[in-house]
């Protein structure tokens, strides 16, 4: 089946330095596909090429089976774009800056459709006022106004929350979530692997121009899969007990027991260690006050894909 | 819905291949929807530039016509009447045409590099290079707007010129078509300007060191048989003076230099200047770098 948007060999240079560098991926139709980076890691550059903002790239760049540079055209109708730096038109009303990007991609909105986007981001107050007059946060939801205006079949959101308070961060997530189930794939930039986290379906990780690893994000964090448990015991713990425990790598911190574990496989499999640790402590007779268990963060594994690539450059250059 | 709600956020399974589905229609539809209107764009960006100028008026276009018509005054009347004829034309109505360029010139190349500049100052070129308008259809709304709008202020200079006195009306076809061609060809110059220029210095280094120097000294105010040699010679070679001249061939019927030779020349600066804007903006050197 047919990509959204297909990229083949994607590399774009600038003299020496490769800022996307033979990148091959494919955005599936209805997804939420993050793409994370550090700064400066060829995110932006990688979605400019394939809206139209950077050209002189060498590779493919497919937007519904259809060439950007070749069918641009229809390419361009298909995609929109939120832009990471703020913008504003400091000569038109919220409304006319609204008019006229639909006008650039063909489309004529009627007062009210133009009232109902509006109003969904908070923003219909604002119809008539000068864009440069609003705040930061209503600047950036009328830059995704702008984006929706043509409905486009995919949506780049680049770096959305950059500078957003948590409540409007969390609208975003809302709306994004919102678009998607309507039909509009999704692909966004983040170094906030909260972000990520909470939205994607699937997760690009890219550093330095290159694409490292690309999966599911469940699947991502299950490879990875770090676990751990921290029990709690009304009173310190004997040496019996600790001893027991010794064939586990178990911390103990005072009356706090951690045990770090891994499960690569999935709920479904593993977790013979937890089982064990609770037993003993049990058959122990100790008391437990509590018992609290967690997963390693995207953040986690974002740092040790990065790590992997750090060393393995190094390697190469040495 | 409530976002702050963890379980709205993450769709579930069947949530994605509804997503999915809905999608697989969207890309179906947006194909076909996409070659409808292709002319709207085009259109839309050149009436925001005229809306653009429009909505401060007060400045873009009142502004030029009082400087223009104080020229008129104070050169027209106030020192004309000591001056002889030119080449046979009271020098009131020599000036016109000369004032109508002066101002002609300085707002075609002002108004598309200013405008063009500033979107980039404020990043809403981006908004524009991610639409599907063509190269062509972009300069040609940018440019079109800038002509319209000097060939506004020289035409309500024109015109007021009349009511104060002059007699600027020789041959209106002539002059209409030459003030066109000119203000093209400085709003071609003034999106090149836009697009190579990093701040707001050099979007004003080529009105301050060329195109004002070589307008005032183009015989706006004066017949280069007035200067002496070799300055009426040297004169021959600035591009400037066969445009006023064309203009004051059209308004009053005289001109220093052959009016074909004016006409050629613009088609031939207009053909350089439009190909190299032209070939910037689909190069993207500078714009999609």
């Amino acid at each position: 089946m047919e990509a959204v948007v297909e990229l083949k060999g994607l590399t774009k240079r600038y003299g020496e330095l490769r800022a996307v560098d033979d990148v091959t991926l494919r955005i599936e139709p209805g997804e939420i596909f993050a793409l994370l980076g550090p700064n400066g890691a060829g995110k932006t550059t990688m979605i400019g090429c394939i809206t139209g903002l950077i050209t002189g790239f060498e590779g493919q760049v497919k937007v519904a089976g259809l060439d950007v540079v070749d069918h641009y055209r229809v390419t361009r109708r298909m995609v929109g774009l939120v832009p990471q730096e703020l913008n504003w038109d400091a000569f038109f009303s919220v409304r006319q800056v609204l008019e006229f990007q639909a006008g650039y991609f063909g489309v004529k909105p009627t007062r009210d459709e133009i009232d109902a986007l509006l109003d969904q981001f908070s923003l219909l107050e604002k119809a008539d006022a000068n864009t440069r007059w609003l705040s930061g946060g209503m600047k950036r939801r009328l830059m995704i106004c702008k984006a929706l205006m043509h409905d486009p079949v995919v949506l780049f959101l680049d770096e959305p929350t950059a500078g957003v308070d948590v409540e409007l961060r969390d609208e975003l997530w809302g709306y994004v979530e919102a678009l998607r189930a309507r039909g509009t794939t999704i692909v966004l930039t983040t170094h906030y692997l909260e972000e990520a986290e909470k939205l994607a379906d699937r997760v690009g990780i890219i550093n330095r121009g290159r694409l490292l690893r690309v999966d599911d994000r469940e699947a991502l964090m299950e490879e990875f899969g770090r676990r751990h448990v921290e029990v709690r015991l009304r009173e310190t713990p004997s040496a019996q007990v600790i001893e027991a425990l010794g064939q586990h790598e178990v911390e103990v911190q005072g009356r706090t027991l951690k045990l770090n574990y891994t499960r690569a496989g999935g709920d479904e499999e593993g977790g013979e260690e937890v089982d064990y640790l609770l037993k003993t402590l049990v058959g122990a007779g100790a008391s437990i006050v509590s018992v609290e268990g967690g997963r390693s963060s995207l953040e986690s594994i974002f740092r040790e894909v990065l790590h992997e690539d750090a060393d393995a450059s190094s390697k190469g250059a040495s | 819905m409530s976002v702050s709600d963890e379980r709205d956020v993450k769709a579930p399974e069947g949530g994605r291949e509804a997503a999915r589905q809905a999608a697989l229609e969207k890309i179906a539809r947006s194909r076909d929807v996409a070659q409808e209107r292709q002319l709207l764009g085009a259109w839309t960006l050149f009436y925001k530039e005229i809306l653009r100028f429009w909505t401060i008026a007060g400045q873009t276009v009142i502004s030029p016509v009082i400087t223009m018509m104080l020229y008129f005054l104070v050169f027209g009347y106030s020192l004309g009447d000591r001056l002889q004829e030119i080449r046979g034309v009271p020098y009131v109505d020599f000036l016109v045409p000369g004032l109508v360029m002066l101002a002609l010139i300085t707002n075609s190349y002002i108004n598309s590099a200013f405008s063009l500049f500033i979107t980039k100052v404020h990043g809403t070129i981006v908004d524009l290079l991610v639409t599907p308008l063509t190269y062509v259809q972009f300069l040609g709304a940018y440019v079109a707007a800038a002509v319209v709008r000097a060939m506004l202020i020289g035409s309500i200079i024109w015109i007021v010129a009349w009511l104060m006195g002059a007699s600027p009306f020789y041959s209106v076809p002539v002059a209409l078509i030459f003030m066109a061609l000119t203000s093209m060809a400085f709003a071609f110059i003034g999106v090149v300007v836009a697009i190579l220029g990093e701040d707001f210095d050099h979007i004003n280094l080529l009105p301050n060191f060329l195109i004002t120097p070589l307008t005032f000294l183009g015989g706006v105010f004066y017949s280069i048989e007035m200067l002496p040699a070799p300055w009426d010679t040297v004169s021959l070679f600035n591009p400037v003076l066969y445009m006023v001249n064309g203009v004051r061939y059209g308004m009053v019927g005289v001109s220093d230099v052959p009016v074909w030779q004016g006409a050629v020349m613009l088609l031939v600066l207009n053909a350089i200047f439009g190909g190299v804007a032209l070939w910037l903006l689909k190069t993207g050197k500078k714009l999609r770098d």
